[in-house]
């Protein structure tokens, strides 16, 4: 059906429309979406491409390539060497660094603790979602910390940790000799990994949370009918139905260790004691900045995606098949 | 009324004690600020004998985290229009328009949300160098955009994607251009989505810290986060201005999370579930 000239009252003016108003028809096809044909319009045609283009070119500009330029550039000397192909120079450097096998080592402990990170709130979710008494105000409080920096953070732990602090002196009030937190290279990275568990699992307990909300309730009004106990829910009901859920808490808590620690790193521990809470992304940073090692940081970058993209795929695969056991 | 019943006892006090856990350091904070150094050596837990504000004052003014938070809500305004305005531009063209190459690029797109800043950290910063924009606000904008972008046109475009299309077939046959569509039709649509974009991207912004330290090496360039981070060195000895230096960096965000909590945890929810 042909339209008449209707004129929008205001026109945009950005748009650049060739002359009045053509008449514009449109066609449906079938589908659910009508083709529009006719609009002879140039302008009209590439507005599609118009309005992707800045998303798109910042996205490709200032992510993709240059993660190409990265893997390219770790295959490059540093420093005399600024530019010439060196092999796995880097790599085989990289290996060679207790620093970096030391990030490596905690990398490994974090996947160890990774289950624990996800079994806290997913349990807390659990109960937030059965109604326990109080259920909102837990649901906030907790929420909280995830949206603070973990910079805000690590400095307050600073303050609580320190070893004339606050926590050190309630342990002394109870005959308990001060523990130097984050100066024993035993025990700070477990207090690192402990404070990020800490101000993150918010995050994930909401994720959780939206997870419940698409759990079919019929499912456990037949369970509580069958007098199954909280276990048996969780087990039977819950577990199953929210696999999905797990799946992605899993993967974006991993993503999480990997890649938003730095900020309680550098305020709390800054590496140290001896090296001990070293991870792959403060590696990555000290070599750039401080180090002037820009080539060896790049090498150590494209592990750190490699070490994301196996942990990633290997969950999915784990997760897929435990899945289908059920 | 409960689902399940279960002793409610065994996990009403853990989870107190946890929610006392979660809340007691930040108000630990908030209490030091307001004491003298002296009362805080004296006594590390009492509760401050009034509300001072002149540890606040210290920080703000001679720590300079007054500087710091001009130039992080500068930059974080800055990063959230601009992302919002292309993330809502290329959310609209991806899910509601047909062109050739849509899904290719909404691929890209999605690409760029499995790179982590840290894995591009290097080159980013040599391309930023090689460009003059390193240690300039449009160059950390720039740097925040690029690397919440994904994210955004990810949630705008799974939004939109419920819009039921005569809509925008009535506002066409009505005359309106595609440009038109998208100022008239989508962006005022698309509000609830573009406030919780906003708000979880304005979040991301205010609490980076490395994307700053490396984009942002002088001084006076500091953002409020890079900021609190240099305190420790500096007020290692002085625990009240300390504490006041990291409360002027929490209060906002405190604030944001008061008043629109639901819109985060939405933002939150909806990056999860339509994955």
């Amino acid at each position: 059906m042909p339209i008449g000239n209707t004129q929008p009252s205001v026109r945009p003016a950005q748009a650049g429309r060739a002359g009045g108003a053509a008449a514009t028809f449109s066609v449906h096809r079938g589908g659910a979406r009508p083709r529009r044909a006719g609009n002879g319009l140039r302008a009209e045609r590439f507005a599609p491409y118009v309005l992707v283009a800045p998303a798109v070119l910042i996205i490709v500009a200032l992510r993709l390539y240059p993660l190409l330029l990265g893997v390219n550039f770790s295959f490059t000397g540093d420093g005399e060497q600024n530019g010439t192909a060196v092999g796995f120079g880097n790599y085989r450097e990289l290996f060679a660094d207790p620093l970096f096998r030391t990030a490596l080592g905690n990398v490994g402990l974090l996947v160890l603790l990774l289950p624990v990170a996800v079994a806290i709130p997913g349990l807390l979710a659990t109960f937030i979602y059965l109604r326990v008494p109080g259920h909102r105000f837990y649901r906030s409080v907790y929420f909280f910390p995830a949206v603070l920096s973990p910079v805000i953070v690590g400095a307050i732990f600073n303050l609580l940790l320190a070893f004339d602090g606050p926590v050190n002196a309630v342990l002394g009030s109870v005959g308990v000799s001060p523990v130097d937190w984050l100066g024993d290279p035993d025990v700070a990275m477990f207090i690192v990994v402990g404070v990020h568990i800490w101000a993150t699992f918010g995050m994930a307990l909401v994720v959780f949370l939206a997870g419940f909300a698409t759990l079919d309730a019929a499912l456990l009004d037949a369970a509580r009918v069958d007098g199954a106990s909280l276990r048996q829910v969780v087990w039977h009901v819950i577990i199953p139905s929210l696999s999905r859920t797990i799946q992605f808490v899993f993967v974006t808590t991993m993503i999480g260790m990997l890649t938003s620690m730095f900020g309680l790193l550098f305020v709390m521990t800054s590496g140290g004691p001896e090296g001990s809470t070293y991870l792959p992304e403060y590696y990555i940073w000290i070599q750039q900045g401080q180090m002037n090692r820009p080539a060896l940081a790049s090498a150590a970058s494209t592990i750190l995606f490699v070490i994301m993209l196996v942990v990633g795929l290997l969950q999915i695969k784990l997760l897929e098949r435990s899945g289908r056991e059920d | 009324m409960s689902r399940v019943r279960l002793g409610w006892w065994l996990v009403a006090i853990p989870m107190s004690l946890l929610a006392l856990a979660t809340i007691y350091p930040l108000l630990f904070t908030a209490n030091v600020a307001m004491k003298t150094r002296r009362d805080y050596i004296l006594d590390r837990f009492s509760l401050a004998d009034t509300l001072r504000w002149e540890n606040i004052s210290t920080a703000w003014n001679s720590v300079g985290m007054g500087r710091y938070f001009v130039n992080s809500l500068l930059v974080v305004t800055s990063s959230v229009v601009l992302l919002l305005l292309l993330g809502s531009m290329a959310g609209f063209a991806l899910s509601q328009l047909r062109f050739r190459g849509s899904s290719a690029l909404f691929l890209g797109c999605l690409a760029g949300l499995f790179i982590p800043f840290q894995v591009i950290m290097v080159p980013l910063a040599r391309i930023m160098a090689d460009t003059a924009l390193i240690d300039t606000y449009p160059g950390l904008v720039l740097v925040y955009v690029a690397q919440f972008l994904p994210f955004t046109v990810f949630l705008m475009t799974s939004y939109y994607k419920g819009i039921p299309p005569e809509i925008i077939d009535a506002a066409r046959i009505d005359g309106n251009t595609v440009y038109g569509v998208y100022r008239r039709i989508m962006l005022p649509l698309g509000t609830p989505a573009l406030l919780s974009v906003g708000i979880l991207n304005a979040l991301f912004c205010w609490n980076d810290v490395l994307m700053a330290l490396v984009m942002m090496p002088s001084a006076d360039h500091r953002t409020l986060m890079v900021g609190v981070t240099s305190l420790r060195g500096q007020y290692s000895d002085n625990i009240p201005t300390f504490a006041s230096g990291v409360l002027i960096a929490a209060i906002p965000v405190l604030l944001v999370y008061l008043f629109l909590q639901r819109q985060i945890a939405d933002g939150v929810a909806a990056g999860s579930t339509k994955g």
